[in-house]
């Protein structure tokens, strides 16, 4: 997956125009009733973008991209508290991403996105440990991780689609 | 598939199994439930459910917000939040230590645990 990178405007019309997709991925989302009572439980549509960007443009490109994503996305959704979830969550899951970069070969890539998954859930889950002071919420735990597996398993096909379109393209 | 591949998989189904049989495991009624309402990092209230005559309830208030708190004979739920998510409310009523209630807003978790001989005794 090496190809030229785009430097200076390029660059940065890039990052732009992915944040601005993840964005709306991520309000659109927001928008849909809950799937269960269990909160925190969602497909994360958005991480589509981040798993693209982590193999495509690198682990510096798509860590820019999902820290606007997650900050532009708690103002608009008017949820400030849930920032916090979400940047623990987003890391964690950007760190999996990372290490499985190497580990895998182009046309597996999708399995790194339930892994991401995962990560996401146990990092918003310690992070809501932390805030609340007490590890009651750990019992949230087996069905966040399972919820984390199904999530990365769709975003993880959808992105290996995105990014084998993208190779057609040619770009 | 490659050799990452393979252990990546398998390390997947592995957390998929685990998961499963854990939430299989916390199935189960507890013959003598407490509530435990941890507010803001600090136990405030454990009420013994199996003992709750007739239904009451309770409202907590902070400058975040407040939180009604309803409790019948063996169960408890949240009945009215002024949080914009209304996550605790939708929960409804929790009998047993399956999951917890939380309000993260509100910094509020009420949970079920099994009170046995111990709680007993420190109950007097």
């Amino acid at each position: 997956m090496t190809r030229r990178r785009a430097e200076g405007a390029g660059r940065l019309t890039r990052l732009a125009l992915l944040t601005a997709i993840a964005l709306t991925i991520f309000l659109i989302e927001a928008q849909l009733p809950a799937l269960t009572t269990i909160p925190g439980i969602k497909l994360g549509l958005a991480n589509i973008v981040t798993v693209y960007a982590v193999f495509t443009l690198g682990p510096r490109d798509a860590l820019m991209i999902l820290c606007a994503r997650v900050f532009l996305g708690a103002v608009f959704s008017g949820q400030m508290t849930t920032l916090w979830y979400s940047a623990a969550g987003g890391l964690l899951s950007w760190c999996a991403l990372c290490l499985l970069r190497k580990a895998l070969d182009k046309r597996q890539l999708w399995l790194s996105s339930p892994v991401a998954g995962v990560c996401h859930n146990l990092g918003q889950l310690l992070a809501a440990a932390a805030m609340l002071g007490t590890w009651a919420v750990l019992a949230y735990l087996p069905y966040l991780v399972l919820a984390g597996l199904l999530a990365g398993l769709f975003t993880g096909v959808a992105a290996q689609t995105l990014i084998g379109r993208m190779e057609k393209l040619g770009r | 598939m490659s050799r990452n591949g393979k252990i990546i998989l398998l390390v997947l189904l592995a957390a998929a199994g685990l998961s499963v049989a854990a939430v299989a495991a916390r199935r189960g009624e507890t013959d003598h439930p407490v509530a435990r309402i941890t507010w803001d990092g600090e136990v405030v209230e454990e009420i013994e459910l199996d003992r709750v005559g007739r239904g009451y309830s309770f409202t907590l208030e902070s400058q975040e917000g407040s939180n009604t708190i309803s409790v019948e004979k063996g169960r408890i739920r949240v009945a009215q939040a002024d949080c914009p998510d209304q996550v605790c409310v939708d929960q409804g009523w929790i009998a047993d230590g399956t999951v917890p209630i939380v309000c993260l807003p509100h910094k509020l978790v009420i949970e079920i645990v099994g009170g046995g001989s111990a709680f007993d005794a420190a109950a007097g």
